[in-house]
């Protein structure tokens, strides 16, 4: 029985296998052709949208952004477009994200890769796996919160802060960090946790940030790592993880993100945030996948991330900064104009980041 | 089994085998072992391979040591002793099974970390459990019901005459355990090992949430991956870890070559088991309940923190999480973690059992290699399995593959090495005189195979189901590159929310997968026993 059942199975796999290949290779320009139809004969979409291109069909959105981020976000951008259905997968580690476009390139199944540092949508433009767009809306951005040729671009930014739970502060002389450098106290020993550079964008963009502290002198930049690592208890595989150990007071203090230290701060756990002068920032990035079957959709997105009003959402969603200067940043949270900032070459980072993390894992022995 | 040419019965169930295995196990880790290309070369000199090696083969001695011997102890008191509570144990064997690392590693900082409510609050330790004691610890109570479940199905196999014998001839308990038992039970102790320490070579989630800077070979492959995009470097610490597999697997050959371990020939025994020392029914308890005891401690803490707004910060009682997990697509989630689970269980059952047959039965050229293929997933890290699957079918003429179904499949083949294993030690406890004699009396091999020997392989069946089952629901980096929106499950969520920083969420989300799969794993049980009644009535 199984053994019919088995030969069988193999026959129609081949047979619907071919069939499938014959399909797509004849009709391989159907998606295409599609969206354009369905736009002319759609002239009511114009009026609900406030884009003077009425788009329609759906969205495979590979999105790194928090799970309460994701709901709203989207649930706005429908407002905005309400004939597109977007698909979200969502999975807040952009590595893995990364990784999956990488992997799928044959067949791409993504069309808009959006949230996670733009560290991690670089490279993919790089390997041509972008789908560059130099959106409208993109007027409105700095030149430094966008890639030139519109390969990604820039829609939210992160400052990076200092948490330390305030039950056991008093171990470490009561004192928050107002530099870096004052992390280097023997008091800290063994209870300073940090997101592990090579796992988190967060850990890198610490230590790029301490290479640009010192004018990119890497030596004493490793140097600080160094002496750092002596107090470090622990790398942690993912930046929440860290800020969870805070909150639990298993150790007194982390370099983590400003916004996700505010939210966990919201939810009543006994911790502060600090930012100390000269520290880095990430650009929170949108980027369309190379292989696109619905390239107007794409576009809209991007170009409606980059709105004021997807920027006062997502403000409110997560803590984070906008781009957009016209944005008004949290309650509480630091604007990235009134915090000392290094200044953050982030192309040099980007193009840097395997020789650095090799060089700190050689200078501290991991 | 008669020579292949005269019964193409079993010639095409042979084929179909090699088919299937060369599909989904040969083809997409050809794929993920061809990527690193020149980049081998690279890798070799660049030595860092050396001491994620040393240390991931420090780990393998230590955790299966444990694991396999709490796992022993555990099956030992099930089978042999007539200790109190066994429904209670049986239940507390398969619940380390049931959730996914990387919450309860969680689970253990919190309890036993710096500031664990256990360690600090209780006994006023600051321990650091990260590194290499943290790992042991969590793995050995990860990994032993693997153990346990295997050597408890070898164990309840053995002939009890045989114990009695040599208990008649005036052998003490302990004799009889070391010169009958033990050695009865060696191809599914080896089994055990086998299985154990190539599971503990692959784990990923438990070193990298607990394992601090201690490196092993699967968190040095995903730290490539994430850090430095470093595809081709990661793959080749996966082909270096099949390497190990396939020594630690050529070691056990070795080890048991060609002895005979039957135990079940042609009349079947109703004598009971002879008695155990009240000594050692009540160590075995001991351990039995000290096991426990840790094991409850760890999820119940995951229960409450579930049912509390923000454990272990703010402990109001709260229904809202489990109210979460209801919304959106989350039932979706839960419901394909089942359906996934369930279907990839059976196929891998009984996919098990068959090749286990046609493997050992056999006397076919090439046995070996397709023994060892079928051994190599469960030494493949989920996250390679996942990669390879998504490289090799992820080509524009397979989009009309279901993700689904591309998902089950996976799950499938990763796991269908404990149930291949339970099914041949399985078969060679059973005398070769039994399914002999329906050859000689006129039935086909398959027939024999399917009206003697299945009804009697009932236990390596279950264990293969389960095994699957629960690997399956557990399972994050085989999915994390093949799941879709509408394809998501259980353990993605619960990512999803532990990175979201929403522990209390995640955790009411772990307790509905873990309470889900008991009910299955409950319904299947009673099925289960139904099925094997119905096979016993037959014989």
């Amino acid at each position: 029985m199984t053994r019919i059942d088995r030969a069988y199975d193999r026959r129609t796999f081949l047979k619907l296998a071919g069939a499938t290949a014959a399909i797509a290779a004849c009709g391989g320009a159907t998606p295409a052709a599609s969206p354009t139809a369905t736009l002319k004969s759609d002239p009511t979409g114009t009026a609900a949208a406030p884009s003077p291109a009425p788009v329609t069909g759906t969205l495979s959105v590979y999105s790194a952004l928090n799970e309460s981020t994701n709901n709203e976000f989207f649930k706005a951008f429908n407002v905005a477009y309400p004939k597109v259905t977007v698909n979200v997968l969502p999975l807040a580690a952009a590595g893995e994200l990364q990784t999956r476009i990488r992997t799928e390139k044959a067949s791409p199944k993504a069309d808009i890769f959006i949230g996670g540092s733009s560290e991690f949508h670089d490279p993919l433009g790089k390997e041509g796996l972008l789908e560059a767009y130099l959106a409208p809306n993109a007027k409105d951005i700095d030149a430094k919160f966008k890639e030139a040729t519109g390969l990604w671009t820039g829609w939210y930014t992160g400052i990076f802060g200092f948490i330390s739970n305030n039950s056991r502060l008093g171990e470490v002389g009561n004192k928050k960090p107002a530099t870096w450098d004052d992390l280097l106290d023997p008091a800290w020993k063994g209870k300073l946790v940090l997101p592990d550079p090579v796992k988190t964008g967060g850990g890198y963009i610490f230590i790029a940030t301490q290479i640009f502290r010192f004018n990119k002198d890497e030596a004493k930049a490793m140097d600080f790592m160094k002496k750092l690592h002596a107090n470090i208890a622990q790398y942690v595989p993912t930046s929440p993880g860290a800020l969870t150990l805070i909150d639990q007071g298993q150790f007194v203090g982390c370099p983590n993100w400003a916004h996700d230290i505010l939210t966990e701060k919201g939810k009543g756990n006994p911790i502060d945030l600090t930012i100390p002068t000269d520290t880095g920032f990430e650009v929170g990035a949108v980027s369309i996948v190379k292989g696109t079957k619905n390239l107007p959709a794409a576009q809209a997105l991007v170009n409606w991330s980059i709105t004021k009003d997807a920027g006062d959402l997502n403000v409110k969603l997560s803590n984070r900064g906008s781009t957009r200067a016209d944005v008004a940043p949290a309650a509480g949270s630091p604007k990235l104009s009134d915090v000392k900032l290094v200044n953050y070459d982030r192309q040099w980072a980007t193009d840097n980041k395997d020789r650095l993390l090799k060089l700190w894992q050689q200078t501290v022995g991991l | 089994m008669r020579s292949l040419q005269r019964e193409p019965g079993v010639l095409l169930a042979l084929l179909a085998v090699i088919a299937l295995v060369g599909a989904f196990i040969v083809y997409p880790q050809l794929r993920v072992i061809a990527t690193p290309g020149t980049g081998y070369v690279d890798f070799i000199t660049g030595g860092t391979w050396i001491r994620s090696t040393s240390q991931s083969i420090q780990v393998m001695l230590l955790s299966t040591t444990s694991a396999v011997l709490l796992g022993f102890v555990f099956a030992y008191g099930m089978v042999y002793t007539n200790m109190p509570w066994k429904r209670f144990f049986r239940v507390i064997g398969i619940l380390p099974l049931l959730s996914p690392p990387f919450v309860v590693a969680a689970a253990y900082v919190i309890l036993f970390g710096p500031r664990g409510l256990i360690s600090y609050n209780v006994f006023g330790q600051s321990p650091n459990i990260f590194g290499l004691g943290g790992i042991w610890g969590v793995q050995t109570i990860a990994f032993f019901p693997f153990a346990y479940q295997l050597i408890a199905d070898v164990l309840s196999r053995s002939d009890a005459r045989l114990e009695q014998a040599a208990r008649n001839l005036g052998a003490g308990p302990w004799q009889v355990f070391r010169t009958v038992t033990l050695p009865l039970s060696r191809p599914g102790l080896g089994a055990a090992i086998l299985t154990t320490a190539i599971y503990v070579l692959e784990d990923f989630g438990n070193p990298a949430l607990i394992g601090g800077t201690f490196t092993v070979l699967p968190t040095q492959a995903y730290g490539l991956i994430s850090g430095f995009g470093d595809l081709p470097g990661a793959t080749a610490v996966s082909t270096l870890l099949l390497a190990l597999a396939l020594i630690l697997y050529v070691a056990k050959i070795r080890l048991d070559g060609g002895r005979s371990f039957v135990t079940v020939s042609g009349r079947a025994s109703s004598m009971p088991r002879p008695p155990v020392p009240v000594a050692l029914t009540w160590t075995c308890f001991a351990a039995c309940l000290a096991l426990s005891i840790v094991i409850l401690t760890v999820y119940g803490s995951l229960l409450v923190s579930a049912l509390t707004l923000n454990f272990p910060t703010i402990l109001t009682p709260t229904l809202q999480h489990f109210q979460y997990i209801t919304t959106g697509t989350n039932g979706t989630a839960l419901q394909n973690t089942l359906v996934f689970g369930l279907v990839a269980a059976a196929f891998s059952a009984v996919f098990a059992l068959v090749a286990g047959w046609l493997i050992e039965r056999g006397s076919w050229r090439g046995r070996r290699a397709l023994d060892f293929l079928l051994i190599m997933p469960a030494a493949i890290p989920g996250l390679f399995f996942g990669i390879g699957y998504a490289t090799a079918f992820n080509e524009p003429w397979l989009d009309w593959l279901d993700r689904g179904v591309l998902i089950i499949i996976s799950m499938i083949f990763w796991n269908i090495t404990v149930g291949y294993q339970a099914a041949v030690a399985g078969l060679r406890q059973i005398d070769r005189t039994m399914d002999e004699a329906a050859t000689s009396l006129g039935a086909s091999s398959l027939r024999g195979f399917r009206d003697i020997l299945v009804p009697m392989l009932g236990g390596s069946l279950r264990v293969g189901f389960v095994t699957t089952f629960v690997r399956a629901v557990t399972t994050l980096s085989v999915v994390i590159f093949l799941f879709t929106p509408s394809s998501t499950v259980a353990t993605i969520r619960i990512f999803q929310l532990v990175n979201d920083l929403n522990f209390g969420r995640a955790t009411a989300f772990t307790v509905a997968d873990i309470g889900m799969a008991m009910a299955a794993l409950g319904v299947f049980a009673i099925l289960a026993r139904g099925r094997v009644a119905l096979g016993a009535a037959r014989a």
